[in-house]
């Protein structure tokens, strides 16, 4: 059992280090070592012994001052595996004669790793007191499972942190209070990890870079052509230790741009990767690895310089395409001539090709890459490389290609927490831990033009623009940038109003809806189930296929659903697929939002949380239908561009009027629902209408029934509160009595259109009615239209 | 008890950081002349201004002309980097110096004040 001595050297010297490294003690002590240097010189000309003793004492402050600044300020952690030698500075200075778990809690967020939890975290020191008791006794299994901690996270010493995270473990209730703050114990080891990470970064920046000094540059040649046409990225190098990103996550890259390069051979790499992999990080690293004399390099590598051809620079100066090719020619000339040039053609495409931006240079290129005599970096994406592979074979073939791949989410959070420091410092905020997961969640669900890691990075470094509390970037503040900054509108969380809808669904779909039971019930349940989490994240909400005649309430249904489900009637995608018979409308169908905004993908990949209704979905071409079966199956769809559109958060509903008919018969037949659908969907498969397999794919197939006199009846209501709420604003109020509703239904009643002729005949003789009331003067606003039967009758003649 | 853990300190650890200061601070001279690069390259021509080119291009006046301006660039480069090299040299000699007497003096500094006490009773007056 490991115990706390608090009279350990160690202790003790922590102890008065804090005294010695205060201010007053400091200029104390600046202040003798002046006063005794000053007087004892001074004495040395008027009683010389008398100077040389106080120049004598005039050591001890110096010699005091030199051991506080190496020694007590940071006491070096002893070479045992006892606590004592193990704990921190800050730890020692705050640890008592007696210290219990509750005493810990109260300073612990005083240290700087503990207030780094207490801030990222969320694990305030209130909240710490509350689950720790004043019980000495606990302090060994506390500290043992602080040592544990220290040896897992490897840190150097147990911090205020690591304290902090002993406590939450060696709590009985652990896993129940970590749970509460939506945590792992692993993320809070994560988060010792990430603190040290970021202190060694610091340490890393106190120390001096070899860079090979002033006069490096003698040896190389003037680069005045470079200077104005290119960017040295070695240069910011020069000063600065540490590299933008996680050295771990590329290194292999790297150390395989450094081989190229110091061995004889093709002089060049080619970064092959998606937009966002890192492809410009791998160069910069890269950059910063040649630039520091201590790291073993061939010294046909050390100190060589990228740089960055600027495309856009390089053809605005030149007037024709021949003019650019002598520019280009001088300046790799000069790059040649200087001998420590490295050229980096960063979208190295817009040199092999002609297009706006772009000129097709690779016949100067070429010679250049094949004689081997500079050293080029070439960084594009895979598709380009294989149209450019397609192209210019040759060209292609004489790179050393490199192939990057998008980060795995653990390497994409460890990039995060890399670059959290820098948006913090330019942003003056503080990201807290569930920003970096939620950041990576939603980017890779909503941000399609990226790839990880670069898509989190992007989503992150917005979210500083919507800070909470100040200068809080929590989950809310990304869910707030995705919004704001890329269009995608979130759902916001279910309140105590939205949870007493999804229970009483049915009630709320039936104030827009009348009948159709059945399908109701059925879309309810699996809504109910999307909302208390219980539902496959990994396809869409919900699948529906709506089948049955016109007019019987199935786009209303979709609607209702989008109003009670989506807070909004208007967060419906809906793509009539009668516009999609041929097989070419597929490519319609996943269009690039550029070109084609109303594209199913595209109107996806802006509303997220929607209703997507696919009308008539008898009518497409079988094409277009094992396209959607991806969609279906998976809730993912990949447009044009190969991007992958997550269809995760939508509800699906497709409609149909096959079988109508059919429908009819089997009502007519008296046949019970159940077996209705089952009839229905066994015919609709053996007629060739739809394939097993697509049918397969919807959670619930829905049958809607034709409507009856009895169900117009309702449905005039509806209709009739539709017109009331359009006269609100001049608080004009339409009534019928039940003799006018008798007469709107005998008259509007179709069993094979449903409610659509009903709504016709509504606006014919209801709102002309109306229209006229107004117009004469008879309604004022505040009016009460009352309409009996033999106003419905002469607006029908 | 602090007056051991001071003694201990300053002839272990306290010395052996002031070696290792010590030894940065040379390595940061010599990093600041690069005078091992510079030596390196000690015939090259300066900054690399060269007329191979014309050379490459030309008949036997310009390979002549090419000669010429490229010993004259290596001659200036020559100049130059001895210069630099010089004055690092004077620069390493004097943090060397300067270092290794603050070296010999390290064990002696804790003992300044006795040896003032010991001037000042003994009344020598140097």
């Amino acid at each position: 059992m490991a115990q706390y001595h608090p009279n350990s050297m160690r202790a003790n010297e922590a102890r008065a280090g804090k005294v010695a490294n205060s201010t007053p003690v400091k200029a104390l002590l600046v202040l003798a070592l002046v006063a005794l240097l000053g007087f004892g010189g001074a004495l040395l000309f008027v009683h010389r012994p008398l100077g040389w003793l106080l120049i004598g004492f005039a050591f001890v402050p110096l010699e005091l001052m030199l051991w506080t600044k190496y020694e007590l300020k940071m006491v070096p952690t002893g070479k045992s595996n006892r606590v004592d030698d193990l704990l921190s500075n800050e730890c020692l200075v705050h640890m008592g004669k007696h210290p219990t778990p509750q005493q810990i809690a109260k300073w612990y967020a005083n240290t700087r790793s503990g207030n780094f939890l207490a801030t990222r975290y969320s694990i305030t020191p209130r909240f710490m007191e509350a689950i720790t008791a004043n019980a000495p006794q606990d302090m060994a299994p506390f500290f043992d499972k602080a040592i544990e901690i220290r040896e897992k996270t490897n840190s150097e010493v147990i911090s205020g942190g690591v304290l902090a995270v002993a406590i939450i473990a060696c709590h009985p209730n652990c896993e129940q209070i970590l749970n509460s703050m939506k945590l792992e114990i692993g993320d809070l080891y994560d988060g010792l990890t990430w603190f040290n990470y970021l202190n060694d970064l610091v340490k890393g920046t106190k120390q001096k870079r070899h860079t090979g000094g002033f006069a490096r540059d003698l040896m190389f040649g003037y680069t005045p052509l470079l200077q104005r046409y290119a960017q040295n990225i070695s240069s910011r190098f020069e000063t600065r230790v540490g590299r933008d990103m996680s050295i771990a996550l590329h290194q292999e890259q790297t150390q395989q741009m450094i081989d190229v390069f110091s061995k004889a051979g093709r002089q060049n790499v080619a970064l092959i990767g998606p937009e966002g992999c890192g492809r410009g990080t791998i160069v910069n690293d890269f950059a910063s690895e040649i630039m520091d004399a201590d790291n073993k390099i061939s010294s046909r590598l050390k100190f060589r310089q990228v740089f960055k051809l600027d495309a856009g620079a390089l053809i605005s100066a030149a007037a024709d395409r021949s003019q650019l090719e002598i520019l280009m020619t001088r300046i790799l000339n000069e790059a040649r001539h200087a001998k420590n040039v490295i050229l980096w053609l960063d979208n190295a495409q817009v040199f092999m090709e002609d297009a706006p931006g772009s000129v097709d240079i690779s016949s100067i290129l070429l010679p250049v890459i094949e004689g081997g005599s500079l050293r080029i970096i070439l960084t594009l994406d895979e598709q380009r490389f294989l149209e450019i592979s397609a192209r210019k074979s040759t060209l292609a073939n004489l790179l050393n290609k490199i192939m990057i791949e998008p980060a795995s989410e653990a390497d994409t959070m460890k990039v995060l927490q890399d670059r959290v420091p820098i948006f913090e410092y330019q942003n003056g905020v503080v990201y807290t831990h569930w920003a970096l997961k939620e950041a990576y969640r939603l980017s890779e669900r909503y941000v399609h033009d990226l790839v990880m890691p670069g898509r989190a990075i992007n989503l992150l470094e917005t979210a500083a623009a919507y800070p909470i509390q100040e200068r809080f970037i929590t989950d809310a503040s990304v869910q707030k940038a995705i919004e704001q900054t890329y269009g995608v509108k979130m759902q916001s969380t279910h309140t105590d109003e939205d949870k007493d809808k999804l229970l009483n669904m049915e009630v709320f779909i039936h104030q827009r809806l009348i009948g159709q039971d059945s399908a109701v019930q059925a879309v309810s349940d699996a809504l109910r189930r999307a909302a208390a989490g219980v539902r496959n994240e990994q396809r869409p909400i919900g699948t529906f296929l709506f089948l049955g005649p016109t007019g019987v309430g199935k786009t209303e249904l979709a609607k209702a659903i989008s109003d009670v489900y989506f807070k909004g009637e208007g967060e419906i995608v809906r793509v009539d697929l009668n516009e999609y018979v041929s097989a070419d409308d597929v490519q319609r169908l996943i269009a690039d939002g550029a070109t084609n905004e109303l594209s199913l993908t595209a109107q996806v990949m802006k509303h997220p949380f929607s209703v997507v209704l696919l009308d008539e979905i008898e009518k497409a071409h079988p094409l277009v239908l094992t396209t959607l079966l991806q969609l279906l199956d998976e809730g993912i769809l990949r447009d044009v561009n190969n991007r992958e559109v997550s269809f995760r958060d939508t509800i699906v509903v497709a409609t149909s009027n096959a079988g109508a008919n059919k429908i009819r018969e089997y009502i007519d037949a008296g046949e019970d629902m159940v077996t209705i659908k089952e009839q229905l969907t066994n015919e609709l498969i053996s007629s060739g209408e739809f394939k097993p397999e697509f049918l397969n794919r919807f959670d619930e197939i829905c049958v809607f029934q034709p409507l009856t006199k009895e169900s117009l009846f309702s449905i005039v209501d509806i209709i009739i509160a539709g017109v009331n709420k359009t006269l609100e604003p001049r608080k004009i109020s339409v009534s019928l009595n039940d003799e006018a509703k008798q007469l709107l239904v005998e008259r509007g009643y179709d069993p094979k259109l449903g409610a659509r002729p009903m709504r016709r005949i509504v606006s014919k003789t209801v709102e002309n009615i109306v229209a006229r009331s107004v117009l004469s003067g008879a309604a004022d606003n505040g009016a009460q239209i009352i309409i009996d039967a033999a106003m419905i009758q002469s607006a029908l003649n | 008890m602090l007056a051991v853990s001071f003694l201990q300190w300053w002839y272990s650890r306290g010395w052996g950081i002031y070696f290792l200061g010590f030894r940065d601070r040379l390595r940061n001279t010599a990093d600041f002349f690069s005078i091992g690069l510079l030596l390196k390259t000690l015939f090259e021509p300066f900054r690399q201004i060269s007329a191979n080119e014309r050379a490459a291009n030309g008949g036997l006046d310009a390979a002549l002309v090419a000669f010429f301006d490229r010993l004259l660039s290596r001659v200036i480069g020559f100049i130059v980097r001895v210069v630099v090299i010089i004055g690092g040299i004077v620069c390493l000699t004097g943090t060397l110096v300067i270092g290794l007497i603050i070296s010999v003096l390290w064990p002696l500094i804790p003992l300044a004040p006795v040896a003032g006490i010991i001037l000042c009773t003994m009344g020598v007056a140097f």
